[in-house]
């Protein structure tokens, strides 16, 4: 965890220099009919490159920070790279297109299950709604995403369903003015 | 924009009603009609040992009684080759059908999960109500989350603790995706129709309604949380859950879920074991299109290992 911490730090900080903008923040996750998966987000968009509008980020989300903490709960994580688009440009509010594509890893703890699915690689498209308050360093971020079918399904772990949603807090670490 | 979604909602609209009205056209040669029905309603002293022998003397109490129970959507055939293959054995089978299953259509679209349950308890109160002591029990699929909820309810609390509790391919995660999201989609799809033989038709259900899928849904869902939370296993109660490593429907993450959620009262786990197989509810084979010497293996592993627990 404090290396994922530490990676995501500088992943921000080497981006900050050139992006006009830069959110970092804490994400809570519920998928349909399944575990809480909480975890870490950051994004940013490009001074150069449709500043503001196109968002590039990377999220981090575990049943550890969900329901499997001091449960029986399986541990799993989903690693997840995302990009996205901002419609309603120079709103406070905006409605959110975005692809997700990552990698999902269970932990079945025993030897015994060795040979069952654990992983999953991710992708997911998703709708989404930003609130951004003029006169806060803050964004909230709300989306529906749906992970799309890229294995056999008996090939990947039942704790992997595809609906899910999620609620982000942003801070923006950095804010480059026009 | 406005019209955009004027014009979604007006499909969205005319989608509901559409699917609202639908109907199954259910045929007298299927299951969901009216003409066929579960064989152990006509003739249930064929299927339960407390309807053959009401009034049991001392030597049939000394018996040992297996009661089994059939998955979502089935009938007392998925467990027909157990009872054939259990002819001459000294212990008894009663192979309940679920209520709400083996009947109409629209019988199975009202049931609640808490009916498909009340056929195992009725069963088993019957039989303990006669006097058995020595009562097993063996749930497939959807019952062997059935007998977890009712681990998970604390019912063995207040009645003879079962000797054996069995397994096979319980389901607590499903292997399809589309099933968490039955609930959301399910008004508009209304039911959902398998591809299976007209043969099949006759044993399970061919249309089966999104109430139903909810109901699967939401006993599963409360026996996962039950789980998280650890449930314990009724004290001198054997449990073992056989899964299918490609299990199509059930995902065999239920069985993990099962191995990390029960234990024993000294904090041991229950036994697991993985069969080499990628058919759901291995243990039937009848109406298979074809059967491989290693599913055949499967199941007389899993028969002789129950039977041995019950001679």
């Amino acid at each position: 965890m404090k290396n994922l911490c530490l990676l995501t730090f500088l992943f921000c900080a080497s981006f900050s220099i050139q992006a006009q903008q830069l959110n970092v923040g804490i994400r809570l996750q519920k998928t349909q009919q399944m575990y809480w998966e909480n975890g870490i987000s950051a994004q940013y968009s490009f001074a150069n490159f449709k500043p503001d509008r196109l968002f590039v980020g990377f999220d981090f989300v575990t049943s550890r920070l969900g329901t499997a903490m001091n449960s029986n709960a399986l541990k799993q994580d989903s690693y997840i790279f995302s990009g996205s688009w901002y419609f309603f440009k120079n709103k406070p509010y905006h409605l959110i297109g975005r692809l997700n594509t990552g990698y999902l890893n269970t932990d079945l703890e025993y030897d015994i299950f060795d040979e069952l699915p654990s992983s999953s690689f991710l992708l997911a498209p998703e709708l989404g709604f930003n609130y951004t308050p003029e006169k806060l360093p803050i964004a909230l971020n709300l989306g529906l995403g749906y992970y799309l079918n890229m294995q056999d399904e008996n090939k990947t772990p039942g704790t992997f369903q595809p609906l899910h949603y999620h609620l982000t807090l942003y801070y923006k670490l950095f804010n480059q003015e026009k | 924009m406005k019209a955009i979604l004027k014009t979604v909602s007006i499909c969205l609209s005319i989608l509901l009603i559409v699917a609202c009205n639908a109907t199954p056209d259910i045929t007298d040669e299927m299951l969901d009609g009216d003409v066929i029905f579960d064989p152990s309603l006509y003739s249930p002293e064929d299927y339960l040992v407390s309807a053959k022998y009401p009034a049991p003397t001392q030597e049939d109490l000394e018996k040992h009684v297996l009661i089994a129970a059939h998955g979502y959507s089935a009938s007392t055939f998925e467990w027909d080759e157990l009872m054939e293959w259990s002819a001459d054995s000294s212990y008894r089978i009663s192979s309940v059908l679920l209520d709400g299953h083996g009947r109409t259509y629209e019988d199975f679209r009202a049931s609640k999960w808490e009916d498909w349950r009340a056929a195992i308890i009725r069963e088993f109160e019957l039989l303990e109500d006669l006097g058995y002591t020595k009562i097993s029990l063996v749930g497939s699929s959807t019952s062997g989350a059935l007998l977890v909820e009712l681990m998970q309810s604390g019912y063995f609390n207040s009645h003879i603790k079962p000797k054996n509790i069995f397994l096979v391919d319980p389901i607590v995660a499903p292997t399809s995706k589309l099933q968490s999201v039955a609930d959301l989609i399910g008004p508009m799809l209304v039911y959902l129709e398998v591809d299976q033989t007209a043969e099949e038709d006759k044993y399970w259900y061919h249309f089966r309604p999104h109430e139903t899928i909810s109901e699967l849904n939401e006993v599963i869902q409360k026996v996962r949380k039950g789980l998280e939370k650890g449930i314990t296993v009724p004290g001198g109660t054997y449990v073992k859950s056989f899964h299918s490593k490609g299990d199509p429907t059930a995902s065999t993450t239920s069985t993990v879920l099962i191995y990390k959620g029960l234990e024993h009262t000294d904090g041991s786990k229950i036994d697991v074991q993985l069969m080499n197989s990628d058919i759901h509810v291995f243990t039937r084979l009848n109406l298979r299109p074809s059967i491989s010497p290693l599913e055949l293996s499967n199941q007389l592993d899993a028969f002789t290992q129950m039977a041995k627990r019950l001679n």
